[in-house]
């Protein structure tokens, strides 16, 4: 492996979905030479694109792992993260952007910049992560790189500034212009392998001149050289602008946009360029670790080779050799037969085989350098371990991981399909943080949560076919409540002579709604009129009320109960006696205390191009959902809002719709409001059906 | 009246609410109050009632009131107020940010509802919240974004779909220059249109001098579309809510204050 870190990329690929990310990534890989032919992502020959590498992605067209590979580009090793992207499945690009040091923001010359661009740029923000953008599709019609250069400085507030611009457009695209050596760049051959470069046609010159002009402008701002050299009016050299422009580009104060077609092989080759020239290498990039024995204080990692080891696990895979762990290096050189600390279990760990991936090939290796990533192979950790050199106590920051906002109950269809699931339950919620799994005490059902209905219908057909679970889903139930909501007093005797020894017991009290705890019992009897033995038994019958609600069936909340007064029998009194008096008690001041249904209300906020924002409060208003309020924010306007939860389900589909996709929404737990009298009643209908089904 | 006011602020449960023969005949006890009561009884309690009389608003519809201080007197404090006392009588409140998101905003209203709370020992805070809620809706704006047009083009998207259809309108952060004359006489307009009254906070300067007029700066120039003009001044310890313009205060002879520790309105010192 190369030792020189300089010569180093760890780059990723994020855009809207659909952009051609995978595309791009497939050209980079053949005009690198690590793959030999070229399979399209929808391809006619049935093989799928490389980096696409589950059976899923190839069906859907998507990208849904991201799979990490490496290349060589001009003495430069590249290591790229393909990223996916739907919205569904952020923490992906999230966890790439997080060992990432650079990006191509691949956006698509007719769509321009899409919701997701917005999403997965705001992501690269998050972790400063500087890049270039590829404006891809250029051969479509429609083609507009001047709108999107437009847009994404509008939209984003990149300070956008073209390196190329095109020859031809939509069918007539035939390459690109170089404004930095000031030549035109054709692709021939079959696959556009053959770079011709040529003169630029005169009728575009006066264009190019003028574009490169506003980028020599553009970069002199980072350079002191170069600004020297237009006041003096001197020869600006090629090597003098690169420097500025890649000043510019990695302290993310400007992005130089390429342009061309992946799918038509055009303009591949200089974005290879522009990433050996302008994109970080690790050690242009300040990682910081977490020092655990000092307060959690920043430590700056030195990606010194033979300092010890920091390196984080950021994607897991189970492949047929077990866990593969892809792991990125900051510091020190992992090699075989190193020990290494979890530093999350604290497990002591030999490190066995290393390998460095292409999409799902490998190649084994004997270290991994300072800055690369690899991946570890056997190794039982988590996605987001720390593993450091013994005698280290570091842990790298953590990463941002959203919470999951959708929920879905599964039921396995039989017993195989029983371990199955949990098995593949085990492996997802390790590999994807945002992927959750719980068992509800109250349904007693298997309940997945994730970021989407996507999210989860992915994992489901995983489970499917990489695990053969089969499993039915439902809509998953709401955990309603009940509670009461004013004080009634109960005064019951529970009285038995029936045959047998007889039962005798009678509590008296009151009850009423308390906010702030689930059950509180208080004894204010005096003068032992109830024993105090049997105290303990009046306060396990009033909770045992509490499990199943009188009303409907749902677990009560937020009761008091004060017991004050009662009478026992010298022989036919017992603990059952009282249980069973607590429980008549309870039934009869419950009854008087306006019983009302709770509903979940969640916290939504949904993030919308302005223009949305009427359609964005009618879906919310639509879904009982009281809007809290609205900030515009320039293009963009946020609304939060309370909705029921029992509303929110299939509303990413409804806002997708409602805003050709443009919209997202985030969705938290905020707090347990009285259900409304007409939503009660459906509901009691639904209860009394189910309870027919039952019979 | 005074004597049921001072009545009724006890902390132990005496049901003196909004009429006096409640006062005398019926007990209610705290705990059995709805929230109806409640808000009753926090209208009768806030001494905003002598500003704003207790069955119409100091400001016509499409009328303009202007709250005046300088930066961190508690102009927001003032008007949250204002719409509190809206709120409770059942009446819709915009609220209208240029300088806050929306979550700070909210947080004004729980801080101030939860001190008036704590001043009169009210005890189901959260439900009360909830219920009021539901009568407001707060807009925040970028300074630059904001236009009478783009609001029209907001507030249309909100009253079309039945969302919310505001009685009052509150404008917090809106800077105030050449061209804020034009933007309010328009904005007078519209508010005429769809009967609001309107506050507006102004940031007033201390190195400015008054004009001949008595009225800061920044207010001269728009003060003919200002019904009513209210300035927070500092003095001592004390904040002091003066009345620059309109009747409603000058014939009370009340002098109010706003409490520097919980920012509430107060008539006594």
């Amino acid at each position: 492996m190369k030792k020189q870190i300089e010569l180093i990329r760890n780059i990723g690929i994020s855009a809207h979905i659909d952009s051609g990310k995978t595309t791009l990534t497939e050209r980079i890989l053949y005009y690198t030479n690590r793959i030999h032919a070229i399979h399209d992502v929808k391809g006619k020959d049935g093989v799928g694109a490389t980096m696409d590498s589950m059976e899923l992605e190839k069906e859907r067209g998507i990208t849904i792992a991201s799979a990490a590979t490496f290349c060589k580009w001009k003495n430069h090793e590249i290591n790229i993260i393909d990223t996916p992207g739907h919205v569904d499945f952020t923490i992906e690009v999230e966890r790439s952007l997080r060992v990432l040091d650079g990006g191509i923001l691949v956006l698509c010359s007719v769509g321009g910049v899409q919701s997701q661009s917005m999403t997965v740029d705001q992501q690269m923000k998050r972790y400063k992560v500087p890049c270039v953008a590829f404006i891809n599709k250029c051969d479509r019609s429609g083609a507009n790189p001047s709108r999107v250069i437009q847009q994404l400085r509008e939209k984003l507030g990149h300070n956008a500034i073209p390196v190329q611009i095109p020859i031809g457009l939509e069918a007539n695209f035939i390459g690109v212009i170089d404004l930095i050596s000031m030549k035109a760049i054709y692709f021939d051959g079959d696959n556009g392998e053959k770079v011709r470069i040529e003169k630029i046609p005169a009728e575009l010159m006066a264009q190019a001149e003028e574009t490169r002009e506003k980028l020599v402008d553009a970069a002199s701002i980072f350079s002191d050289e170069l600004t020297e050299a237009i006041l003096e009016e001197k020869e600006i050299s090629e090597p003098l602008l690169i420097s500025a422009i890649r000043t510019g580009t990695l302290t993310r104060k400007m992005t130089p946009v390429f342009m061309g077609s992946a799918y038509k092989n055009k303009g591949i080759q200089p974005l290879l360029d522009a990433v050996t020239a302008y994109l970080p290498c690790p050690m242009d990039v300040e990682n910081l670790a977490l020092d655990m024995d000092n307060d959690e204080k920043p430590v700056i990692l030195s990606y010194g080779e033979k300092d010890p080891v920091v390196a984080l696990a950021f994607k897991l895979e189970d492949g047929a050799y077990g866990q593969l762990t892809y792991i990125r290096l900051y510091q020190g050189t992992l090699a075989k037969g190193d020990t290494i600390i979890n530093i999350r279990s604290g497990r002591k760990i030999k490190v066995g085989r290393l390998a460095r991936m292409h999409a799902n090939q490998m190649e084994e290796i004997e270290s991994i350098p300072p800055g690369f990533i690899g991946a570890l192979f056997g190794v039982d950790c988590a996605s987001g371990d720390t593993f450091v050199s013994p005698g280290l106590n570091l842990t790298m920051t953590s990463m941002y991981v959203p919470e999951p906002v959708i929920s879905l109950a599964i039921v396995p269809k039989d017993n195989k399909a029983q371990i199955n699931m949990s098995k593949a339950l085990n492996r997802f919620t390790k590999e994807d943080p945002t992927f959750k799994t719980h068992v509800n005490e109250e349904t007693m059902e298997t309940i997945i949560s994730g970021m989407g209905e996507l999210h989860l219908e992915v994992y489901i057909e995983r489970m499917r076919r990489e695990y053969n679970a089969e499993v039915t889903t439902g809509k998953p139930r709401v955990a309603y409540r009940e509670t009461i909501t004013q004080m009634a007093e109960f005064n019951y005797i529970h009285k038995k002579q029936t045959g047998g020894s007889g039962q005798y017991g009678r509590v008296a009290g009151y009850i009423e709604p308390i906010s702030d705890q689930e059950f509180v019992f208080e004894n204010k009897v005096v003068g032992a009129s109830i024993p105090t033995q049997y105290i303990a038994a009046c306060e396990k019958g009033f909770k045992n009320c509490l499990q199943k609600g009188p009303r409907m069936g749902f677990p009560v909340t937020g009761i008091k109960v004060v017991l004050n007064d009662g009478s026992s029998h010298a022989v036919d009194s017992s603990d059952m006696a009282f249980q069973a008096a607590a429980r008549g008690g309870f039934l009869e001041g419950y009854r008087k205390a306006k019983p009302v249904i709770l509903e979940p209300i969640m916290k939504v906020v949904v993030e919308a191009p302005t223009e949305f924002q009427g359609g964005a409060m009618g879906s919310l208003n639509q879904r009982r959902g009281m809007i809290v309020g609205s900030q515009d924010e320039g293009h963009m306007c946020s609304i939060e809002a309370h909705v029921p939860l029992a509303e929110m389900f299939g509303y990413s589909t409804v806002l997708r719709s409602l805003t050709q996709g443009k919209a997202q929404f985030t969705m938290e737990f905020s707090s347990y409001k009285p259900v409304p009298k007409n939503v009660e009643e459906d509901l009691i209908k639904k209860v009394a059906e189910g309870k027919k089904h039952v019979a | 009246m005074n004597t049921i006011k001072r009545r009724c602020t006890g902390s132990t449960p005496v049901g003196l609410l909004n009429a006096d023969q409640h006062c005398q005949n019926n007990i209610i006890y705290f705990r059995e109050r709805n929230l109806d009561m409640l808000k009753k009884d926090l209208i009768l309690r806030n001494p905003l009632r002598l500003i704003e009389h207790e069955t119409e608003d100091i400001l016509p519809e499409g009328g303009f009131g202007a709250v005046l201080s300088r930066a961190g007197i508690g102009k927001t404090a003032f008007i949250v107020q204002l719409a509190l006392n809206n709120i409770l009588r059942d009446k819709n409140v915009l609220h209208i940010s240029l300088a806050d998101p929306v979550n700070k905003v909210s947080l004004w209203y729980e801080e101030t509802l939860r001190n008036i709370a704590l001043l009169y020992d009210i005890k189901p805070i959260d439900k009360l919240y909830e219920a009021i809620l539901a009568h407001r809706l707060i807009m925040t704006f970028q300074v630059g974004g904001f236009s009478v047009p783009k609001l029209a083009e907001r507030l249309s998207d909100i009253t079309e779909q039945n969302i919310f259809r505001p009685q009052m309108m509150l404008i917090d952060g809106l800077p105030f220059d050449d061209t804020t004359y034009d933007s309010l006489s328009e904005l007078k307009v519209f508010a005429k249109q769809h009967g609001l009254h309107v506050w507006v906070t102004i940031r007033t300067h201390r190195h400015e001098n008054e004009s001949p007029d008595g009225l800061p700066l920044q207010f001269t120039g728009v003060s003919d579309l200002f019904e009513v003009a209210i300035q927070l001044q500092p003095e001592g310890e004390q904040i002091h809510v003066n009345l620059l313009k309109g009747k409603s205060i000058a014939t009370s002879n009340t002098q109010f204050f706003l409490d520097p520790a919980t920012m509430l309105i107060k008539d006594s010192m």
